[in-house]
């Protein structure tokens, strides 16, 4: 039990780099469709889709790869089983 | 009942008696030792695998809001409307964030519901108490939007609404959900699960269809974008403003950004804060499943915005904008589009995918409500030893009642815009937001501080909703108000208020000593697997099958 707790707390300690990163992927995950103003305009168009929309559209098998990754990271320091 | 299409109405009922027999049938799939148990009804036996569980969430998650109320607000006030995509963009990393470690700490303790955390992590019954009481409140008008969106296909179906007596005007209502009430109450959540696949195959088939066909029948997209433009950018002659943004504006124009932004938010944190997306997750298998589908489920949100855009394409078709119009009900825009696009027996097919998609998560919802009712108000303060049996019986009773206040608020608040049903129950969950998701980092916060801070943030989120006016109604109008001088969703604010009364409340208590309440939960449960190393069996109420 004790081992449990010392290993997942020491995780972030023994390993700041991929933590620094697993937080960094996490952050821009959320922060991409947060800010507004990055998105908001109408042009350039891709095919026939207003900026906007098409922006909407690419961005999320960008997060879902970016949590992939995290996970697979995290994966790494702390053994745990995530595929 | 002149005007109904034969082909259409017989599809959609074949497809229900499907979707029924379905439902009924779940009660012997992947059966545990006895129904009698609320691991069993309530959670399905907590074996479900990373499959089964993105098709439970998924179902969960995409729901009548999805195809009629976002639609709705879309065809009705343009860019706003696509809030929701962001929000089911954002709400992913977001709770990749917490909710692994609710699951883990759930499983090691056997909590049920959120409010089984509360208690255990603040070894309060007042606290827990609130959060249940919030959960079964928020999840009425949630629950209520499904009706409103069953009741849209059901009028553009021409079934009952041409009666003017209002019982027979909701019978076809009333007896779809009376179906669903008593499947519920037998298969409880193997129900839905099972019926999930149905819903969702029903769905990517209609969707996809729907999204390559109807630009074809309408110019294309471009055609499609451009007179979404323009009719949005068009001035209304009742309010000398435009009908709509086509982008959300910046400041100068009057600010939408801050109003869309705020939304997107509140409603992804809001998200999983509900009993019934957690109930959903809790009937994971492991700790990986969750994870997983945290990675797999934005895969749902590209549907989502698929959906969002028919809001343009029932605005770029004539016919449909001016059956809309005529009938003054936004709601009605999506199953108007595709009655005038599609075959009658392809109409059937997508219209039995929106009943059916409505369905589902009110099972998932008025199980979860009930869930809180038993655990956290009936064996807490009624009667502390009632047994797995009787605790299960009175949850699928309390199923029932939960449905019965849902139609109360379908029947009572406006119908302008049904989103504000779900944007209401959210300003409600979000006030979970301190205690459980900052219960899961964090003990520092102080248990009276908390309640504090949640009254405060109900009372003023209650009272800004019911303020909020327009043209066609005096209360309940909306769930955005200005605060210093931006518009923003009254969740966040009310949020940001029971923050900060929780923060300073809990320096001021920690100063006076005031007794903490004891913490049953410790650190490194927050990241276990107990199947992967198993934990030593808790002493807690129905904790593990057989223990």
């Amino acid at each position: 039990m004790t081992q449990a707790s010392t290993r997942s707390r020491s995780a972030i300690a023994a390993h700041p780099v991929i933590s620094a990163v697993i937080a960094i992927l996490v952050a821009v995950s959320i922060l991409l469709p947060l800010i507004t103003p990055i998105y908001a305009r109408t042009g350039p168009r891709l095919g026939d889709f207003p900026f906007f929309y098409w922006y909407l559209l690419i961005v999320m098998p960008v997060i879902s790869l970016f949590l992939w990754i995290a996970a697979q990271l995290q994966k790494r320091i702390t053994s745990e089983d995530v595929q | 009942v002149s005007n109904v299409n034969g082909v259409t109405f017989t599809i959609v009922v074949v497809l229900f008696l499907v979707v029924t027999g379905v439902g009924f049938a779940a009660a012997r799939w992947r059966r545990g030792g006895t129904m009698m148990h609320l691991d069993e009804w309530g959670l399905g036996g907590r074996g479900f695998g990373t499959f089964v569980t993105w098709f439970l969430l998924g179902g969960d998650l995409y729901t009548a809001y999805t195809f009629i109320a976002v639609p709705a607000l879309v065809f009705g006030s343009g860019s706003i409307g696509f809030y929701a995509v962001a929000y089911t963009i954002m709400v992913f990393p977001i709770v990749f964030i917490f909710l692994p470690r609710l699951w883990s700490v759930s499983r090691v303790h056997g909590y049920i519901t959120p409010a089984d955390f509360i208690r255990g992590r603040y070894g309060s019954r007042g606290l827990a108490l609130a959060a249940a009481f919030t959960g079964i409140l928020a999840l009425m008008p949630y629950i209520a939007l499904q009706l409103v969106g069953i009741q849209a296909v059901l009028t553009v179906m021409g079934v009952g609404a041409s009666s003017s007596n209002s019982f027979v005007k909701d019978l076809p209502l009333f007896i779809a959900f009376l179906v669903l009430a008593v499947f519920t109450y037998v298969s409880g959540l193997r129900a839905p699960a099972l019926i999930a696949f149905v819903k969702d195959t029903l769905i990517y088939l209609f969707v996809l269809v729907a999204v390559f066909y109807i630009p074809t029948r309408l110019g294309g997209w471009s055609h499609i974008f451009d007179t979404a433009q323009a009719h949005f950018a068009s001035i209304s002659p009742a309010t000398k403003k435009p009908l709509g943004t086509f982008v959300p504006t910046s400041a100068s124009l009057g600010s939408t950004q801050f109003d869309f932004a705020s939304l997107a938010l509140g409603s992804a944190v809001a998200l999983f804060l509900y009993p019934h997306s957690i109930t959903g997750t809790l009937a994971a298998k492991r700790r990986s499943v969750v994870k997983r589908n945290m990675i797999y489920l934005p895969m749902y949100s590209l549907l989502l915005a698929l959906i969002a855009l028919f809001g343009y394409m029932a605005v770029a078709d004539p016919v449909t904008a001016a059956n809309v119009k005529r009938t003054g009900n936004a709601q009605l825009a999506v199953p108007y589009l595709f009655q005038h696009m599609f075959p009658s027996w392809f109409t059937g097919i997508a219209f039995a995918g929106i009943i059916i998609g409505a369905l589902v998560p009110a099972a998932i919802m008025s199980i979860a409500a009930a869930n809180l009712f038993t655990r956290n108000v009936y064996t807490e303060f009624i009667q502390p030893d009632a047994s797995p049996a009787r605790q299960t019986r009175l949850s699928q009773w309390v199923s029932l009642v939960v449905k019965v206040g849902a139609l109360l608020f379908a029947v009572e608040l406006p119908h302008t815009f049904s989103i504000n049903l779900q944007l209401l129950g959210g300003i409600w969950i979000l006030q979970l937001a301190p205690m459980l998701i900052g219960g899961l980092f964090t003990r520092w916060f102080h248990r009276w501080a908390l309640l504090a801070g949640w009254a405060a943030g109900m009372i003023f989120g209650t009272i800004a909703a019911y303020n909020v006016a327009s043209p066609t109604a005096s209360h309940w109008a909306g769930s955005s108000d200005i605060e210093f001088g931006h518009t923003i969703y009254i969740g966040i604010s009310a949020v940001i208020l029971n923050l900060v009364i929780a923060v300073a409340l809990t320096f001021v208590l920690k100063a006076v000593r005031a007794p903490a309440g004891t913490d049953e939960t410790l650190p490194h449960q927050y990241t276990a697997d107990p199947e992967a190393a198993p934990a030593p069996a808790p002493a807690g109420v129905g904790a593990e099958p057989g223990g």
